[in-house]
């Protein structure tokens, strides 16, 4: 049974906790690991051994920080079957998931190796007579990330990349629930040659995370979770004085216009409700018809839903795995409960599945509200499991009003046929990534990942080029020499 | 079995592959003129890397955003029973090499118009392509040679 450790100025220590957490295999519903619960202590030797790295890191060219990251990327290759099975052997996802999140995961290492350009600054000649300005980019020091069970490998990368290729030093706390995968990752990394302290990997749970935002030491933080606990985050970096950039939770709506090809797009309408089986933010929630297109979209898309390979993620060909936890199940079976009393019409129930060889697994299958009504708590609510709500409208402007009405504004998608329907759609729903025809919309490594309204606390949002804006302070100097 | 994932494919894409090479092998050590045995090693090589080829582009083309489901590809139509033919002379094997050029031109092919990420297609149809070459060969070496 492996007990993961922590990885501290260059080297695997124990934590100085008493207190470890179990890690389980969702598949199989067995315990294959424990974690400790870090202390405050242990994230302040991480911070100071960061601290230690910063000045001769921040002095290392650009260029030489970005060969490390090439080397990185090289190391992750290699390492990056490993890397997808540990993913799907704590988290559950499918294998084809797995290897997709490492792919972005590595994305983000390329896209930060271009910091030769993405961390410029700019100039003007005589802002008056005969001086002259530049704003130049510049590393602050210690960041950290505190990451989600639902993407162990990639959300710290989302962040860490571009953090640590600027010039600043980080600590990295990965979810309690799934700590192998960065402790793999970070086992490839160890080999990479990085000077010692310039990353650092905490586990834990709420004493750490305390122990990052508290930290007086610590000058900004990247969250990824549920919103409740973004705000709290958030709140938090603002007492510190930390830059914060804090993702929070979602409820998509999935708009299907009449003219919309349906037979075209229900493999994508099934990635997007049922892909990591719900388990991400930008997960189809809320299943929305307009008009007559109903009755077609529903009987086709339960049809599909129905024909869903559910099982171990690790055997290939399964197209649904189970969800992260018997805890997390519960709380998901309970919403089906829920939109029960509530009296919507379950037209799928994924209560009772049972997957061969795999009775004790974590497992729900695809499961259909039909008749939702968008005050129902199904309607509203993060479910974050493969439960579709289909609630029906009489045209866009309907739809988009249940977008406006929710409190999340991550993802929204739409499928038709009409440029200019589209064109209204982006020009008006009030979430910040938006799919045309496309179920999961999910920017890639050079665009900022980030919603609006409950899901999203901050200003500069994930990866894309803006985010060397959160990892860099602006410094003018204003120069006359003649 | 339906191949419905990426992953499905890509990993019957390397099993067939690696199945193709396995069976160059065991021709080599039955050939007798020294020409279809270099041919049957070049064949088995091309194979090896093949396999190479598949881990990495599966490693390298995995889209999340697009990991729909994949329908009407099935193992079941590329499944090669090599049992009952006959691997008596040089002739023969020339024949069952052509076999196993088919049988991977055939899957790549088909996989190829499947798979809904242009990189991953592309492969498929060099490696398709490669097999006709292949089979272009093999054909000229039952014409031309004089297998005994």
């Amino acid at each position: 049974m492996k007990r993961v450790k922590n990885f501290i100025n260059g080297a695997w220590v124990d934590s100085d906790t008493k207190e470890y957490g179990d890690v389980w295999c969702p598949a199989t519903g067995e315990k294959i690991g424990e974690v400790p619960f870090s202390t405050a202590s242990d994230v302040d030797k991480a911070v100071q051994a960061a601290k230690k790295a910063y000045w001769e890191w921040r002095c290392t060219p650009p260029l030489s920080r970005a060969r490390y990251l090439f080397r990185l990327k090289n190391l992750f290759e290699d390492a990056f079957e490993d890397i997808a099975r540990t993913l799907v052997t704590e988290e559950g996802k499918t294998l084809d998931e797995s290897r997709g999140e490492v792919r972005r995961m590595i994305e983000n290492v390329e896209h930060a190796t271009g910091v030769t350009t993405l961390m410029t600054g700019y100039n003007l000649e005589d802002i008056a007579q005969g001086i002259d300005c530049t704003a130049e980019r510049q590393p602050i020091g210690v960041f950290g990330v505190i990451a989600p069970f639902n993407f162990p490998a990639m959300v710290p990368w989302w962040f860490l990349p571009y953090a640590v290729v600027a010039g600043n030093t980080y600590i990295v706390k990965p979810s309690e629930q799934v700590p192998m995968t960065q402790t793999r990752i970070f086992e490839a990394l160890d080999e990479c040659g990085f000077p010692e302290g310039v990353i650092n990997m905490v586990h834990g749970a709420r004493e750490a995370v305390n122990g990052m935002l508290y930290h007086p030491d610590i000058k900004g933080i990247s969250f990824v979770g549920q919103s409740a606990t973004a705000r709290y985050v958030y709140k938090a970096c603002g007492e510190t004085g930390k830059r914060v950039q804090s993702l929070g939770g979602a409820k998509n709506f999935v708009i299907v216009m009449p003219d919309a090809e349906i037979d075209r797009n229900i493999p994508s309408l099934i990635t997007s409700f049922y892909g990591c089986a719900g388990e991400r933010c930008l997960s189809g929630s809320v299943l929305v018809p307009v008009g007559d297109v109903h009755k077609e979209l529903r009987e086709k898309f339960v049809a599909a839903a129905k024909a869903l390979r559910v099982g171990n993620g690790l055997q290939e060909g399964i197209q649904m795995g189970p969800v992260v936890s018997k805890k997390h199940k519960e709380k998901i079976l309970g919403y089906i409960e829920k939109g029960l009393q509530e009296g919507a019409k379950l037209v799928l129930d994924g209560r009772s599945i049972k997957v061969e060889g795999h009775l004790n697994g974590f497992f729900i299958g695809p499961t259909i509200f039909d008749d939702v009504h968008p005050d129902m708590a199904i309607a509203k609510e993060e479910i974050f499991g493969p439960v579709v709500s289909i609630v029906r409208v009489k045209n866009l402007d309907e739809g988009l009003k249940l977008i406006e009405n929710s409190e999340y504004g991550n993802a929204a998608c739409l499928y038709t046929t009409s440029g200019k329907t589209a064109r209204e759609f982006k020009y008006r729903a009030v979430a910040s990534m938006m799919g045309i025809n496309l179920g999961i919309a999910a920017p890639m490594s050079f665009f900022p990942f980030g919603g609006a309204k409950g899901s999203f606390f901050g200003d500069i949002k994930g990866h894309g080029r803006e985010v060397l804006q959160f990892f860099t302070d602006t410094k003018v100097v204003i120069q006359r020499w003649t | 079995m339906t191949l419905s994932t990426f992953g499905a494919i890509m990993g019957y894409a390397g099993d067939i592959v690696k199945q193709t090479e396995e069976a160059y092998q065991g021709l080599i050590s039955k050939a007798k003129n020294p020409t279809l045995k270099q041919a049957l090693q070049d064949l088995a090589g091309e194979e090896k890397k093949n396999q190479s080829l598949m881990e990495r582009t599966r490693r390298e083309n995995v889209t999340e955003m697009i990991l729909e489901p994949i329908t009407g590809l099935h193992q079941e139509e590329y499944i090669v029973d090599l049992k009952g033919v006959p691997q008596k002379d040089d002739t023969d094997l020339v024949k069952v090499a052509m076999i196993l050029e088919e049988r991977v031109k055939r899957f790549f092919s088909d996989a190829s118009a499947k798979v809904p990420l242009p990189e991953v297609a592309r492969t498929f149809r060099k490696v398709s392509q490669k097999r006709e070459e292949n089979l272009g060969k093999l054909q000229s070496l039952r014409l031309h040679q004089p297998l005994k």
